[in-house]
Protein backbone atom coordinates (compact mmCIF):
# COMPACT_ATOMS: atom_id res chain seq x y z
CA UNK A 1 0.00 0.00 0.00
CA UNK A 2 1.43 3.70 -1.19
CA UNK A 3 2.76 5.77 1.70
CA UNK A 4 -0.49 8.04 1.68
CA UNK A 5 -2.82 5.49 1.52
CA UNK A 6 -2.05 3.93 4.11
CA UNK A 7 -2.64 7.37 6.29
CA UNK A 8 -5.52 7.70 5.14
CA UNK A 9 -6.31 4.01 6.60
CA UNK A 10 -4.35 3.70 9.55
CA UNK A 11 -7.59 5.45 12.00
CA UNK A 12 -10.00 2.93 10.46
CA UNK A 13 -7.80 0.35 10.71
CA UNK A 14 -7.12 1.51 14.35
CA UNK A 15 -10.81 1.29 14.90
CA UNK A 16 -10.83 -1.91 13.96
CA UNK A 17 -7.99 -3.50 16.40
CA UNK A 18 -9.53 -3.96 20.02
CA UNK A 19 -12.56 -6.23 18.34
CA UNK A 20 -9.75 -7.97 16.07
CA UNK A 21 -7.48 -8.49 19.13
CA UNK A 22 -10.39 -9.52 21.57
CA UNK A 23 -11.96 -11.72 18.68
CA UNK A 24 -8.81 -13.69 17.13
CA UNK A 25 -7.47 -14.30 21.57
CA UNK A 26 -10.79 -15.40 22.68
CA UNK A 27 -12.84 -17.11 19.35
CA UNK A 28 -9.95 -18.13 16.49
CA UNK A 29 -6.93 -18.80 18.13
CA UNK A 30 -8.19 -21.33 21.04
CA UNK A 31 -10.51 -23.14 18.09
CA UNK A 32 -7.49 -23.65 15.89
CA UNK A 33 -5.61 -24.70 19.12
CA UNK A 34 -8.60 -27.24 19.77
CA UNK A 35 -8.41 -28.44 16.21
CA UNK A 36 -4.69 -29.55 16.89
CA UNK A 37 -4.83 -31.09 20.18
CA UNK A 38 -8.02 -32.72 18.71
CA UNK A 39 -4.52 -35.03 17.16
CA UNK A 40 -2.67 -35.38 19.74
CA UNK A 41 -2.76 -37.18 23.78
CA UNK A 42 -2.03 -34.09 25.26
CA UNK A 43 -3.10 -33.99 28.75
CA UNK A 44 -3.15 -30.36 29.52
CA UNK A 45 0.02 -30.95 31.99
CA UNK A 46 3.23 -33.24 30.31
CA UNK A 47 5.43 -31.58 27.88
CA UNK A 48 5.80 -34.19 25.28
CA UNK A 49 2.21 -34.62 24.01
CA UNK A 50 2.54 -36.97 21.18
CA UNK A 51 0.67 -36.32 17.59
CA UNK A 52 -1.85 -39.80 17.09
CA UNK A 53 -3.73 -38.66 14.38
CA UNK A 54 -7.38 -39.47 14.30
CA UNK A 55 -7.08 -41.61 17.68
CA UNK A 56 -9.36 -39.15 19.33
CA UNK A 57 -11.98 -38.72 16.84
CA UNK A 58 -12.19 -42.47 16.68
CA UNK A 59 -12.45 -43.00 20.52
CA UNK A 60 -14.80 -40.41 20.47
CA UNK A 61 -17.42 -42.14 18.59
CA UNK A 62 -16.64 -45.34 20.10
CA UNK A 63 -17.36 -44.18 24.10
CA UNK A 64 -20.54 -44.89 24.95
CA UNK A 65 -21.11 -42.08 27.04
CA UNK A 66 -19.93 -39.54 24.62
CA UNK A 67 -22.12 -40.64 22.23
CA UNK A 68 -24.85 -41.00 24.26
CA UNK A 69 -24.18 -37.32 25.46
CA UNK A 70 -24.28 -36.13 21.28
CA UNK A 71 -27.36 -37.93 21.28
CA UNK A 72 -29.25 -36.38 24.00
CA UNK A 73 -28.20 -32.91 22.56
CA UNK A 74 -29.48 -33.61 19.66
CA UNK A 75 -32.62 -34.85 21.09
CA UNK A 76 -33.17 -31.77 23.00
CA UNK A 77 -31.81 -29.30 19.82
CA UNK A 78 -34.23 -30.65 18.24
CA UNK A 79 -37.39 -31.36 19.80
CA UNK A 80 -37.25 -28.26 21.50
CA UNK A 81 -37.14 -25.80 18.58
CA UNK A 82 -39.98 -27.90 17.20
CA UNK A 83 -42.41 -27.79 20.17
CA UNK A 84 -41.59 -23.86 20.87
CA UNK A 85 -42.29 -23.12 17.32
CA UNK A 86 -45.56 -25.29 17.33
CA UNK A 87 -46.56 -23.20 20.54
CA UNK A 88 -44.76 -19.61 19.85
CA UNK A 89 -47.02 -19.28 16.39
CA UNK A 90 -50.21 -20.11 17.46
CA UNK A 91 -49.40 -17.37 20.90
CA UNK A 92 -48.01 -14.63 18.81
CA UNK A 93 -51.71 -14.78 16.89
CA UNK A 94 -53.41 -14.66 20.03
CA UNK A 95 -51.47 -11.81 21.57
CA UNK A 96 -52.30 -10.12 18.14
CA UNK A 97 -55.63 -10.15 18.96
CA UNK A 98 -57.65 -7.68 20.44
CA UNK A 99 -57.52 -8.69 23.94
CA UNK A 100 -57.78 -5.83 26.47
CA UNK A 101 -55.14 -7.38 28.71
CA UNK A 102 -52.53 -8.57 25.80
CA UNK A 103 -49.87 -6.14 26.75
CA UNK A 104 -49.91 -7.80 30.11
CA UNK A 105 -50.15 -11.17 28.74
CA UNK A 106 -47.25 -10.62 26.76
CA UNK A 107 -44.63 -9.37 29.63
CA UNK A 108 -45.78 -12.31 31.46
CA UNK A 109 -45.23 -14.98 28.90
CA UNK A 110 -42.04 -13.13 28.16
CA UNK A 111 -41.22 -12.75 31.24
CA UNK A 112 -39.21 -16.40 31.76
CA UNK A 113 -36.83 -15.58 29.13
CA UNK A 114 -35.19 -12.90 31.46
CA UNK A 115 -34.25 -15.45 34.42
CA UNK A 116 -30.61 -16.97 34.00
CA UNK A 117 -31.21 -20.43 33.14
CA UNK A 118 -29.41 -21.18 35.90
CA UNK A 119 -32.43 -20.33 38.47
CA UNK A 120 -35.09 -21.76 36.18
CA UNK A 121 -33.33 -24.93 37.12
CA UNK A 122 -33.62 -24.43 40.13
CA UNK A 123 -37.06 -23.09 40.54
CA UNK A 124 -38.05 -25.83 38.62
CA UNK A 125 -36.35 -28.34 40.49
CA UNK A 126 -38.53 -27.11 43.47
CA UNK A 127 -41.65 -28.37 41.60
CA UNK A 128 -40.54 -31.61 40.23
CA UNK A 129 -38.50 -32.38 42.72
CA UNK A 130 -38.74 -36.66 43.30
CA UNK A 131 -39.13 -36.22 47.71
CA UNK A 132 -42.23 -35.69 48.98
CA UNK A 133 -40.62 -31.95 49.70
CA UNK A 134 -41.38 -31.01 45.81
CA UNK A 135 -44.93 -28.98 45.12
CA UNK A 136 -46.30 -31.93 42.57
CA UNK A 137 -45.43 -34.83 44.96
CA UNK A 138 -46.31 -32.84 48.15
CA UNK A 139 -49.95 -32.20 46.71
CA UNK A 140 -50.32 -35.61 45.49
CA UNK A 141 -49.22 -36.56 48.71
CA UNK A 142 -51.86 -34.63 50.51
CA UNK A 143 -54.36 -35.89 48.02
CA UNK A 144 -53.50 -39.17 49.17
CA UNK A 145 -52.15 -40.26 46.14
CA UNK A 146 -48.56 -42.19 45.36
CA UNK A 147 -45.64 -40.22 44.94
CA UNK A 148 -44.33 -39.89 41.45
CA UNK A 149 -40.35 -40.23 40.33
CA UNK A 150 -40.90 -36.75 37.84
CA UNK A 151 -36.97 -35.85 37.74
CA UNK A 152 -35.36 -39.05 39.20
CA UNK A 153 -37.15 -41.09 35.92
CA UNK A 154 -35.32 -41.89 33.50
CA UNK A 155 -37.10 -42.70 31.30
CA UNK A 156 -39.31 -38.63 31.54
CA UNK A 157 -36.48 -36.73 33.23
CA UNK A 158 -35.45 -36.02 29.68
CA UNK A 159 -39.16 -35.12 28.81
CA UNK A 160 -39.16 -32.26 31.98
CA UNK A 161 -36.02 -31.16 31.05
CA UNK A 162 -37.54 -30.15 27.33
CA UNK A 163 -41.13 -29.23 29.09
CA UNK A 164 -38.87 -26.61 31.22
CA UNK A 165 -37.15 -25.14 28.18
CA UNK A 166 -40.11 -24.47 26.24
CA UNK A 167 -41.57 -22.87 29.20
CA UNK A 168 -38.42 -20.08 29.54
CA UNK A 169 -38.32 -19.78 25.84
CA UNK A 170 -41.63 -20.05 24.01
CA UNK A 171 -43.06 -16.20 25.03
CA UNK A 172 -39.71 -14.88 23.71
CA UNK A 173 -40.15 -16.44 20.10
CA UNK A 174 -43.79 -15.73 20.18
CA UNK A 175 -42.69 -12.10 20.75
CA UNK A 176 -40.22 -12.32 17.11
CA UNK A 177 -43.15 -13.74 15.40
CA UNK A 178 -45.38 -11.18 17.12
CA UNK A 179 -42.82 -8.82 15.96
CA UNK A 180 -43.26 -9.87 12.18
CA UNK A 181 -47.05 -10.11 12.22
CA UNK A 182 -47.23 -6.16 12.77
CA UNK A 183 -45.59 -5.95 9.41
CA UNK A 184 -47.41 -7.71 7.18
CA UNK A 185 -49.64 -5.25 4.99
CA UNK A 186 -53.54 -5.72 5.79
CA UNK A 187 -54.12 -5.54 2.39
CA UNK A 188 -53.84 -9.06 1.87
CA UNK A 189 -56.61 -9.76 4.71
CA UNK A 190 -58.86 -7.73 2.88
CA UNK A 191 -58.21 -9.11 -0.03
CA UNK A 192 -58.70 -12.58 1.23
CA UNK A 193 -62.07 -11.16 2.57
CA UNK A 194 -63.29 -10.61 -0.94
CA UNK A 195 -62.38 -13.97 -1.73
CA UNK A 196 -64.33 -15.27 0.78
CA UNK A 197 -61.55 -17.05 2.19
CA UNK A 198 -62.07 -18.36 5.93
CA UNK A 199 -59.75 -18.28 9.02
CA UNK A 200 -57.87 -21.32 8.25
CA UNK A 201 -57.37 -20.67 4.96
CA UNK A 202 -55.95 -17.25 5.77
CA UNK A 203 -53.76 -18.47 8.24
CA UNK A 204 -52.30 -21.14 5.60
CA UNK A 205 -52.13 -18.61 2.85
CA UNK A 206 -51.03 -15.36 4.12
CA UNK A 207 -49.98 -15.88 7.88
CA UNK A 208 -47.72 -18.49 7.35
CA UNK A 209 -45.85 -17.71 4.23
CA UNK A 210 -45.65 -14.16 5.56
CA UNK A 211 -43.93 -15.09 8.74
CA UNK A 212 -40.67 -17.07 7.09
CA UNK A 213 -38.38 -14.47 7.92
CA UNK A 214 -39.20 -14.38 11.73
CA UNK A 215 -39.38 -18.57 11.14
CA UNK A 216 -35.52 -18.34 9.70
CA UNK A 217 -34.14 -16.23 12.73
CA UNK A 218 -36.07 -18.11 15.47
CA UNK A 219 -35.50 -22.08 14.51
CA UNK A 220 -31.57 -20.70 14.12
CA UNK A 221 -31.72 -19.10 17.33
CA UNK A 222 -33.46 -21.99 19.17
CA UNK A 223 -31.35 -24.76 17.74
CA UNK A 224 -28.07 -23.40 18.20
CA UNK A 225 -29.41 -22.03 21.61
CA UNK A 226 -30.22 -25.83 22.56
CA UNK A 227 -27.92 -27.79 21.34
CA UNK A 228 -24.86 -25.74 23.14
CA UNK A 229 -27.45 -25.30 26.20
CA UNK A 230 -25.46 -26.08 29.37
CA UNK A 231 -26.62 -24.10 32.39
CA UNK A 232 -30.32 -25.72 32.70
CA UNK A 233 -29.54 -28.93 32.29
CA UNK A 234 -27.28 -28.84 34.78
CA UNK A 235 -29.32 -26.95 37.62
CA UNK A 236 -32.03 -29.58 36.51
CA UNK A 237 -30.38 -32.53 36.24
CA UNK A 238 -27.01 -32.26 36.55
CA UNK A 239 -27.16 -34.92 33.48
CA UNK A 240 -29.20 -37.50 35.73
CA UNK A 241 -30.65 -39.96 36.37
CA UNK A 242 -27.61 -41.70 35.14
CA UNK A 243 -26.57 -40.65 32.15
CA UNK A 244 -30.32 -39.58 30.35
CA UNK A 245 -29.54 -35.94 30.55
CA UNK A 246 -26.06 -34.92 29.87
CA UNK A 247 -25.28 -33.19 26.82
CA UNK A 248 -22.52 -33.19 24.82
CA UNK A 249 -21.64 -29.59 26.72
CA UNK A 250 -21.19 -31.24 30.30
CA UNK A 251 -19.59 -33.98 28.62
CA UNK A 252 -16.53 -31.89 27.40
CA UNK A 253 -16.52 -29.82 30.35
CA UNK A 254 -15.71 -33.07 32.40
CA UNK A 255 -13.21 -34.55 30.51
CA UNK A 256 -11.41 -31.58 28.91
CA UNK A 257 -11.82 -29.27 32.34
CA UNK A 258 -12.18 -31.75 35.22
CA UNK A 259 -10.22 -34.96 33.74
CA UNK A 260 -7.87 -33.26 31.80
CA UNK A 261 -8.06 -35.55 28.92
CA UNK A 262 -7.54 -32.29 26.90
CA UNK A 263 -6.57 -34.37 22.99
CA UNK A 264 -10.01 -36.40 23.61
CA UNK A 265 -12.22 -33.78 24.60
CA UNK A 266 -11.00 -31.16 21.83
CA UNK A 267 -12.09 -33.78 19.31
CA UNK A 268 -15.24 -33.92 20.77
CA UNK A 269 -15.83 -30.29 20.96
CA UNK A 270 -14.74 -29.92 17.44
CA UNK A 271 -17.07 -32.74 16.17
CA UNK A 272 -19.67 -30.55 18.42
CA UNK A 273 -18.94 -27.10 16.44
CA UNK A 274 -18.77 -29.19 12.92
CA UNK A 275 -22.26 -30.12 14.05
CA UNK A 276 -23.60 -26.85 14.68
CA UNK A 277 -21.83 -25.33 11.60
CA UNK A 278 -23.26 -28.03 9.26
CA UNK A 279 -26.87 -27.64 11.30
CA UNK A 280 -26.88 -23.80 10.96
CA UNK A 281 -25.85 -23.47 7.50
CA UNK A 282 -28.15 -26.35 6.12
CA UNK A 283 -30.87 -24.59 8.09
CA UNK A 284 -30.59 -21.42 6.75
CA UNK A 285 -29.87 -22.59 3.32
CA UNK A 286 -33.52 -24.31 3.28
CA UNK A 287 -35.59 -21.54 5.69
CA UNK A 288 -33.87 -18.77 3.19
CA UNK A 289 -34.83 -20.89 0.13
CA UNK A 290 -38.41 -21.22 1.56
CA UNK A 291 -38.68 -17.44 2.35
CA UNK A 292 -37.52 -16.68 -1.59
CA UNK A 293 -40.26 -19.36 -2.83
CA UNK A 294 -43.04 -18.25 -0.64
CA UNK A 295 -42.33 -14.08 -1.54
CA UNK B 1 -59.67 -3.13 9.06
CA UNK B 2 -62.98 -4.03 9.77
CA UNK B 3 -62.19 -6.93 12.54
CA UNK B 4 -61.39 -3.89 15.08
CA UNK B 5 -64.83 -4.99 17.71
CA UNK B 6 -64.46 -6.80 20.44
CA UNK B 7 -66.60 -9.74 20.30
CA UNK B 8 -67.90 -12.32 22.72
CA UNK B 9 -65.20 -14.73 21.27
CA UNK B 10 -62.57 -12.35 22.19
CA UNK B 11 -63.82 -12.06 25.48
CA UNK B 12 -63.92 -15.89 25.90
CA UNK B 13 -60.67 -15.96 24.41
CA UNK B 14 -59.49 -13.88 26.69
CA UNK B 15 -60.97 -15.82 29.68
CA UNK B 16 -58.96 -19.01 28.24
CA UNK B 17 -55.44 -16.77 28.09
CA UNK B 18 -55.68 -15.23 31.12
CA UNK B 19 -56.41 -18.79 32.86
CA UNK B 20 -53.30 -20.17 30.95
CA UNK B 21 -51.24 -17.17 31.97
CA UNK B 22 -52.09 -17.88 35.28
CA UNK B 23 -50.65 -21.77 34.87
CA UNK B 24 -47.60 -20.52 33.66
CA UNK B 25 -46.94 -18.29 36.40
CA UNK B 26 -47.22 -21.00 39.07
CA UNK B 27 -43.63 -21.92 39.28
CA UNK B 28 -42.93 -18.22 39.93
CA UNK B 29 -45.80 -17.32 42.36
CA UNK B 30 -45.05 -20.84 44.48
CA UNK B 31 -41.32 -19.46 44.83
CA UNK B 32 -42.46 -16.27 46.19
CA UNK B 33 -45.51 -17.38 48.27
CA UNK B 34 -42.93 -19.90 49.61
CA UNK B 35 -40.40 -17.08 50.97
CA UNK B 36 -42.72 -15.64 53.22
CA UNK B 37 -43.62 -19.12 55.05
CA UNK B 38 -42.01 -21.02 57.38
CA UNK B 39 -40.45 -24.75 56.32
CA UNK B 40 -43.41 -26.28 57.97
CA UNK B 41 -45.90 -23.74 56.15
CA UNK B 42 -44.34 -24.39 52.88
CA UNK B 43 -45.06 -28.09 53.14
CA UNK B 44 -47.83 -27.87 54.52
CA UNK B 45 -49.83 -25.51 52.17
CA UNK B 46 -47.78 -25.27 49.19
CA UNK B 47 -49.51 -23.09 47.14
CA UNK B 48 -51.68 -21.05 50.10
CA UNK B 49 -51.71 -17.32 50.69
CA UNK B 50 -48.70 -16.69 53.71
CA UNK B 51 -50.53 -16.22 56.72
CA UNK B 52 -49.32 -14.76 58.47
CA UNK B 53 -46.53 -13.66 56.58
CA UNK B 54 -43.13 -13.69 58.08
CA UNK B 55 -39.76 -12.03 56.55
CA UNK B 56 -37.86 -14.06 58.46
CA UNK B 57 -36.51 -16.21 55.85
CA UNK B 58 -35.10 -12.95 53.70
CA UNK B 59 -33.40 -12.10 56.99
CA UNK B 60 -31.44 -15.26 57.39
CA UNK B 61 -30.83 -14.99 53.65
CA UNK B 62 -29.67 -11.61 53.58
CA UNK B 63 -26.95 -13.10 56.39
CA UNK B 64 -25.45 -15.67 54.38
CA UNK B 65 -25.58 -13.98 50.74
CA UNK B 66 -23.51 -11.00 51.16
CA UNK B 67 -26.01 -9.54 48.72
CA UNK B 68 -24.86 -6.12 48.12
CA UNK B 69 -20.98 -7.23 47.43
CA UNK B 70 -22.31 -9.89 44.83
CA UNK B 71 -24.26 -7.11 43.29
CA UNK B 72 -21.70 -4.59 42.99
CA UNK B 73 -19.58 -7.44 41.31
CA UNK B 74 -22.14 -8.53 38.45
CA UNK B 75 -22.77 -4.38 38.05
CA UNK B 76 -19.15 -3.47 37.78
CA UNK B 77 -18.68 -6.89 35.46
CA UNK B 78 -21.59 -6.18 33.55
CA UNK B 79 -21.19 -2.45 32.60
CA UNK B 80 -18.18 -2.64 31.71
CA UNK B 81 -18.08 -5.44 29.37
CA UNK B 82 -21.97 -3.42 27.54
CA UNK B 83 -19.77 -0.49 27.08
CA UNK B 84 -16.34 -2.27 25.64
CA UNK B 85 -19.12 -4.19 23.41
CA UNK B 86 -20.46 -0.97 22.28
CA UNK B 87 -17.51 0.79 21.81
CA UNK B 88 -15.16 -1.58 20.51
CA UNK B 89 -18.22 -3.14 18.19
CA UNK B 90 -19.48 0.03 16.00
CA UNK B 91 -15.88 1.45 15.65
CA UNK B 92 -14.67 -1.62 14.00
CA UNK B 93 -18.55 -2.40 11.89
CA UNK B 94 -18.32 1.39 10.89
CA UNK B 95 -14.81 0.66 9.27
CA UNK B 96 -15.85 -2.39 7.70
CA UNK B 97 -19.07 -1.23 6.69
CA UNK B 98 -17.62 2.18 5.01
CA UNK B 99 -14.00 1.08 3.73
CA UNK B 100 -13.96 -0.57 0.41
CA UNK B 101 -10.64 -1.90 0.95
CA UNK B 102 -10.03 -5.92 0.33
CA UNK B 103 -8.51 -5.62 3.93
CA UNK B 104 -11.71 -4.81 5.15
CA UNK B 105 -13.72 -6.96 3.01
CA UNK B 106 -11.36 -10.23 4.09
CA UNK B 107 -11.82 -8.74 8.16
CA UNK B 108 -15.60 -8.58 7.46
CA UNK B 109 -15.56 -12.15 6.37
CA UNK B 110 -13.42 -13.15 9.13
CA UNK B 111 -15.03 -11.90 12.10
CA UNK B 112 -18.43 -13.51 10.53
CA UNK B 113 -16.31 -17.25 10.60
CA UNK B 114 -15.96 -17.25 14.21
CA UNK B 115 -19.47 -16.84 14.45
CA UNK B 116 -20.88 -20.12 14.99
CA UNK B 117 -18.08 -21.37 17.05
CA UNK B 118 -19.62 -22.33 20.49
CA UNK B 119 -17.90 -21.80 23.57
CA UNK B 120 -17.65 -24.87 24.52
CA UNK B 121 -15.18 -25.75 21.40
CA UNK B 122 -12.92 -23.02 22.68
CA UNK B 123 -12.96 -23.80 26.28
CA UNK B 124 -9.80 -26.09 26.96
CA UNK B 125 -7.28 -23.59 25.16
CA UNK B 126 -8.78 -20.82 26.60
CA UNK B 127 -8.00 -21.81 29.82
CA UNK B 128 -4.38 -21.47 29.42
CA UNK B 129 -4.86 -18.60 27.33
CA UNK B 130 -6.24 -16.85 30.34
CA UNK B 131 -3.50 -18.25 32.44
CA UNK B 132 -1.11 -17.12 30.71
CA UNK B 133 -2.35 -13.36 30.44
CA UNK B 134 -2.79 -13.90 34.33
CA UNK B 135 -6.68 -13.06 33.96
CA UNK B 136 -8.42 -16.40 35.86
CA UNK B 137 -10.18 -15.13 38.99
CA UNK B 138 -10.15 -11.78 37.86
CA UNK B 139 -12.98 -9.09 36.92
CA UNK B 140 -10.85 -7.95 34.33
CA UNK B 141 -10.24 -11.18 33.22
CA UNK B 142 -14.59 -11.31 32.74
CA UNK B 143 -14.54 -8.77 31.24
CA UNK B 144 -11.83 -9.33 28.60
CA UNK B 145 -14.23 -12.33 28.19
CA UNK B 146 -17.60 -11.11 27.76
CA UNK B 147 -16.19 -7.87 25.24
CA UNK B 148 -15.97 -11.08 22.89
CA UNK B 149 -19.58 -9.87 22.28
CA UNK B 150 -18.67 -7.47 20.03
CA UNK B 151 -18.51 -9.85 17.20
CA UNK B 152 -22.37 -10.17 17.34
CA UNK B 153 -22.72 -6.35 17.68
CA UNK B 154 -20.19 -5.73 14.89
CA UNK B 155 -22.97 -8.04 12.96
CA UNK B 156 -25.75 -5.96 14.02
CA UNK B 157 -24.21 -2.68 13.41
CA UNK B 158 -23.19 -3.35 10.13
CA UNK B 159 -26.01 -4.01 8.65
CA UNK B 160 -27.78 -0.75 10.34
CA UNK B 161 -24.94 0.81 8.73
CA UNK B 162 -25.57 0.34 5.50
CA UNK B 163 -28.97 1.44 5.45
CA UNK B 164 -27.49 4.89 6.48
CA UNK B 165 -26.68 7.15 3.44
CA UNK B 166 -23.31 8.46 3.58
CA UNK B 167 -24.13 11.90 2.61
CA UNK B 168 -23.88 13.27 6.26
CA UNK B 169 -20.85 11.85 6.83
CA UNK B 170 -18.94 13.44 3.46
CA UNK B 171 -20.15 16.78 4.61
CA UNK B 172 -18.71 16.22 7.74
CA UNK B 173 -15.77 15.53 5.74
CA UNK B 174 -15.58 18.27 3.76
CA UNK B 175 -15.85 20.75 7.06
CA UNK B 176 -12.46 18.95 7.81
CA UNK B 177 -13.74 16.40 10.45
CA UNK B 178 -11.14 13.66 11.05
CA UNK B 179 -12.38 10.00 11.06
CA UNK B 180 -13.39 9.60 14.43
CA UNK B 181 -15.14 12.87 15.14
CA UNK B 182 -17.40 11.77 12.05
CA UNK B 183 -17.84 8.79 13.42
CA UNK B 184 -18.41 9.75 17.20
CA UNK B 185 -20.58 13.06 16.39
CA UNK B 186 -22.68 11.88 13.08
CA UNK B 187 -22.67 8.16 12.61
CA UNK B 188 -22.89 7.40 16.27
CA UNK B 189 -25.99 9.15 17.19
CA UNK B 190 -27.37 7.40 13.84
CA UNK B 191 -27.35 3.82 14.67
CA UNK B 192 -28.19 4.95 18.59
CA UNK B 193 -31.33 1.95 17.91
CA UNK B 194 -29.20 -0.69 17.27
CA UNK B 195 -27.05 0.52 20.45
CA UNK B 196 -29.80 0.34 22.60
CA UNK B 197 -30.80 -3.42 21.41
CA UNK B 198 -26.95 -4.44 22.03
CA UNK B 199 -27.23 -2.65 25.36
CA UNK B 200 -30.11 -4.13 26.70
CA UNK B 201 -29.39 -7.66 25.31
CA UNK B 202 -25.87 -8.12 26.77
CA UNK B 203 -27.13 -6.81 29.89
CA UNK B 204 -29.12 -9.76 30.16
CA UNK B 205 -26.24 -12.00 28.84
CA UNK B 206 -23.58 -10.99 30.49
CA UNK B 207 -25.62 -10.29 34.05
CA UNK B 208 -27.20 -14.19 33.77
CA UNK B 209 -23.85 -15.90 32.32
CA UNK B 210 -23.24 -18.65 34.36
CA UNK B 211 -21.11 -21.45 32.58
CA UNK B 212 -17.78 -18.96 31.59
CA UNK B 213 -18.16 -17.29 35.82
CA UNK B 214 -17.98 -20.84 36.92
CA UNK B 215 -15.24 -21.41 35.11
CA UNK B 216 -12.61 -18.25 35.45
CA UNK B 217 -13.97 -16.65 38.54
CA UNK B 218 -14.16 -19.27 41.34
CA UNK B 219 -13.42 -16.69 44.41
CA UNK B 220 -15.98 -15.99 46.24
CA UNK B 221 -14.99 -12.57 47.12
CA UNK B 222 -15.25 -11.30 43.56
CA UNK B 223 -18.38 -13.79 42.83
CA UNK B 224 -21.57 -12.70 41.01
CA UNK B 225 -25.00 -12.81 41.98
CA UNK B 226 -25.73 -15.86 40.23
CA UNK B 227 -22.27 -17.31 40.89
CA UNK B 228 -23.04 -16.63 44.76
CA UNK B 229 -26.05 -18.90 44.58
CA UNK B 230 -24.49 -21.18 43.12
CA UNK B 231 -21.64 -21.64 45.79
CA UNK B 232 -23.79 -21.70 48.43
CA UNK B 233 -26.12 -24.60 46.94
CA UNK B 234 -24.77 -26.89 49.24
CA UNK B 235 -25.64 -24.77 51.67
CA UNK B 236 -29.40 -23.81 50.92
CA UNK B 237 -30.03 -27.32 49.00
CA UNK B 238 -32.16 -29.10 52.04
CA UNK B 239 -33.39 -25.93 53.68
CA UNK B 240 -35.70 -24.60 50.67
CA UNK B 241 -37.33 -21.71 53.51
CA UNK B 242 -33.56 -20.10 52.90
CA UNK B 243 -32.90 -20.80 49.28
CA UNK B 244 -35.74 -19.95 47.93
CA UNK B 245 -35.93 -16.36 49.30
CA UNK B 246 -32.09 -16.24 48.50
CA UNK B 247 -32.94 -17.21 44.64
CA UNK B 248 -35.62 -14.14 45.23
CA UNK B 249 -32.74 -11.63 45.92
CA UNK B 250 -30.62 -12.76 43.46
CA UNK B 251 -33.23 -12.74 40.50
CA UNK B 252 -34.57 -9.22 41.95
CA UNK B 253 -32.20 -6.96 40.04
CA UNK B 254 -32.79 -9.17 36.73
CA UNK B 255 -36.71 -8.11 37.47
CA UNK B 256 -36.33 -4.78 38.05
CA UNK B 257 -34.75 -4.23 34.93
CA UNK B 258 -37.24 -6.15 32.79
CA UNK B 259 -39.60 -4.08 34.50
CA UNK B 260 -38.23 -0.54 33.68
CA UNK B 261 -37.10 -1.81 29.84
CA UNK B 262 -39.98 -3.78 29.23
CA UNK B 263 -41.31 -1.71 26.16
CA UNK B 264 -37.84 -1.57 24.38
CA UNK B 265 -36.68 -5.33 25.05
CA UNK B 266 -39.64 -6.70 23.27
CA UNK B 267 -39.77 -4.10 20.67
CA UNK B 268 -35.74 -4.60 20.75
CA UNK B 269 -36.93 -7.85 19.08
CA UNK B 270 -38.18 -5.82 15.75
CA UNK B 271 -35.38 -3.72 14.68
CA UNK B 272 -32.96 -6.75 15.97
CA UNK B 273 -34.37 -9.92 15.12
CA UNK B 274 -36.49 -9.84 11.74
CA UNK B 275 -33.90 -7.89 9.76
CA UNK B 276 -30.57 -9.49 11.28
Amino acid sequence: MPAHRLKKEAPYLLFVLPAFLIYTTLTILPTLTTFLYSFTNYDGLSPHARFIGIMNYVKVMTTGNVVNSLKNSIVYGFVTPLLVTLLAIPLALVLNGRMRTRNMQRSIFFFPSVISALFVGYIWNFILSPSSQGLINGLLEKAGAKKLLLLADPHQAMGYLILVSVWCTVGWHACIYLANLQVIPTEYYEASYMDGAGPFNRFRHITLPMLAPAMTTSVMLLITGNLKAFDLPFALTNGGPGYVTTMITQTIITEGVSANRVGFASAMSFIFFVMIMIVTMVQLRVMRAREENLS
Amino acid sequence: MKLRRYTPRTFILELIMLCLCAVFVIPLYYLVVSTFKSQAAIIQSPLGLPLPPTLDNYRRALEVMSFFRNFGNSTLITSVSVVLIVVFGSLAAYSIARRKTPLMAFLGFYFLIGFMVPVQTTLIPLFRIMKTLDLINRYGGMIFLHSNGCVFAILLYRGFIRTVPMDLEESAFLDGAGPFRTFWRIVFPLIQPITATLIIFNVMWIWNDFLLTYLFLSSTKKATLIMQVYNGIGLYMNDWSLMMPVLVLALAPMVIFYLLMQKRIIGGLTSGAIKG
